[in-house]
């Protein structure tokens, strides 16, 4: 497989506190990875560096070979790396329709194409019954679709999701899991997930990365990872 | 997935800047019939209000659509009204009518291009932003005053009214009807393009950036570009706005683009109703009018009112007026089966 991104020893210190620390990590075209640990590990703060939205101290990041550390936030998102945030982040005052069509302007869609893709996005993310609903009316696991649907519009071609599952019922979990899956196969992306919700990972079966105290603690399947008992003793807090 | 328990169309008075076409033709043909049934001073004086119509929607272009406030807009409509008074009085040695429309217009584009881009590729907090745009007002009426050789300084500028030569016709512009019906139909096109505008591509980036400006980011946009053309537009509109008046009144003078003049402008747009074109055109001319009115019947009661009403707008009818309309219409609509 061809690899998409890679990152070489990324570190990030906010002042005294180290939020990442010789991380070292890669996905392959069409690859999904999981990244856990628990709370305060460094997930966010990895995602970030990955984005754009965070400066790494030191490191650098490789997007399908070429050094894109320097690259603003919007440039990377131009070349296909789009991130959801922790907190779902969509156009609250616009319905879903116009969220995604803004995402469909955003990857500078033709004007002749963008009706079709807009309709090809809501259909992926299964949200044309409710296109025409303000996203502020939308539950929060709807939120989480539509803007996985932006990632979408936007033509991202590593999508980068922080905890996409959050606030879902046990159902929409379900629904999202095998979406991220098909999507990634149908369309050939990459994605990097973070996520709290262990059966979700289980059933994502894509290779772990266990985050602890910034640094990557261990990385395997779902029953290497799961077995491992320095990985419970962390979640638990004895390590 | 989980049906949502809200009204499907509850908030979208939020959303757009369509559904107005229909009101700003009945304000277009009611302001067109007006001079067939009302004579006198207020026929010379409503296409001054218009005028300020326009200065309200630039602001409404930048406020109510991008989400960026502005107290500078006096300072570019001062801008066009002496750059038309200077390009027709013969002080310069080229001019013109049209001409000094093209000036004042590119030169409010320019100011407003130039301080956007500076202060939007630098990130800037939108709470600095309106303090630049603050200074602006205070830099231009400082400018007008200083500069009396070209301006007139506190004795102001006169500038002639214009002919319009159209090869087969000529239309002079001194008696009212034909001055009133030529400022309509400028404010009605600029409000139409305006409506356009907003309804465009260009249009629906700069309400998401509005909506969301990091996920639009985020998403490959590049908005300070946006930001900085939205604020230029709005520059030249207000430039435009203020070329007019000057031609109008025949007479421009450094208070036009003064902080105080800007806070008015800021007021208009949020009593009217900044998410509105129309709503903006309305306050221009109805607050405006009435601001002259009143100011002159009882001054320190206008000013005591007009800020309380200010406030009550700030603190419970955030849209304004067309916005609480809106929101009304919206939800009589849901209401229904
Ligand atoms: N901008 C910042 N400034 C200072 N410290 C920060 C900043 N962002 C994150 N941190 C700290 O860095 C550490 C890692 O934070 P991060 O958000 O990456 O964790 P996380 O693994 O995503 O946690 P969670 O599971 O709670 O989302 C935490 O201790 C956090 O307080
Ligand atoms: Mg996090």
């Amino acid at each position: 497989m061809n690899q998409l991104l890679s990152v070489e020893k990324l570190t990030k210190r906010f002042e005294g506190l180290v939020a990442n620390e010789d991380v070292n990590f890669s996905v392959a075209e069409g690859e999904i990875r999981s990244v856990i640990g628990p709370n305060g590990a460094g997930k966010t703060t990895f995602i970030s560096m990955i984005s754009g939205h965070l400066r790494p101290t030191e490191g650098r990041i490789f997007f399908r070979g070429t050094d894109i550390t320097a690259l603003k936030v919007q440039q990377r998102a131009r070349l296909g790396i789009i991130r959801k945030f922790q907190t779902p982040s969509v156009f609250l005052g616009l319905t879903a329709r116009e969220n995604i069509e803004l995402a469909v302007i955003a990857a500078g869609t033709p004007r002749g194409q963008r009706q079709t893709r807009l309709d090809e996005v809501l259909d992926l993310v299964r949200m044309t019954a409710f296109a025409d609903r303000e996203a502020s009316v939308l539950s929060h696991g709807q939120r989480q679709w539509l803007e996985i649907g932006l990632l979408l519009g936007a033509k991202a071609q590593l999508l980068l999701l922080d905890e996409p599952t959050a606030g879902m019922t046990a159902e929409e979990t379900h629904a999202t899991g095998t979406l991220i899956r098909d999507l990634t196969q149908r369309l050939r992306l990459s994605a990097i997930i973070i996520e709290h919700d262990i059966n979700f990972i289980r059933d994502l079966q894509a290779p772990i990365t266990v985050l602890h105290l910034g640094k990557v603690f261990c990385e395997g399947s779902f029953e290497e990872v799961s077995s491992n008992a320095h990985v419970r003793n962390i979640y638990l807090g004895n390590e | 997935m989980i049906e949502p328990r809200v009204p499907v169309s509850a908030h979208s008075h939020r959303t757009r800047f369509g559904g107005e076409a229909k009101v700003a033709i009945a304000v277009f043909a009611c302001l067109a019939l007006f001079p067939l049934f009302v004579s006198g001073y207020i026929v010379y004086i409503l296409p001054q209000y218009m005028i300020f119509g326009v200065l309200a929607m630039s602001l409404a272009l930048l406020w109510g659509v991008t989400g960026i406030l502005s107290f500078g807009q006096a300072g570019f409509f001062a801008i066009g009204g002496y750059a038309i008074g200077l390009m027709t009085n013969g002080s310069l040695p080229f001019g013109g009518l049209f001409l000094g429309l093209i000036a004042a217009v590119l030169l409010g584009y320019l100011v407003a291009a130039l301080i956007g881009y500076f202060l939007f590729s630098a990130g800037v907090r939108d709470a600095y932003f309106v303090l630049v745009t603050l200074a602006l007002s205070i830099v231009v009426e400082q400018l007008s005053v200083s500069q009396s050789q070209l301006t007139g300084g506190w004795n102001g500028m006169f500038i002639m009214r214009p002919t319009i030569d159209l090869g087969f016709t000529r239309i002079e512009l001194f008696a009212d009807i034909p001055v009133y019906y030529v400022v309509l139909a400028a404010v009605a096109l600029i409000y139409a393009g305006l409506y356009a505008f907003t309804r465009s591509r260009f249009g629906k980036v700069l309400t998401g950036i509005r909506e969301n400006e990091m996920r639009l980011v985020s998403l490959g946009v590049p908005a300070a570009l946006h930001k900085t053309a939205a604020f230029a537009l709005s520059g030249a509109v207000a430039a435009l706005a203020g070329a007019l008046y000057g031609l109008h009144s025949g007479f421009v003078s450094p208070s036009i683009g003064g902080v105080l003049f800007s806070t008015e402008v800021v007021v208009w747009v949020a009593i009217a109703g900044r998410s509105s074109l129309i709503g903006a055109l309305l306050g221009g001319i109805i607050v405006s009018s009435l601001s002259n009115y009143l100011s002159a019947i009882t001054p320190t009661y206008w000013q005591l009112a007009l800020g309380l009403v200010f406030i009550l707008t700030i603190a419970f009818f955030r849209g304004g007026v067309a916005g609480t309309l809106e929101r009304f219409v919206a939800n009589r609509r849901s209401a229904q089966p």
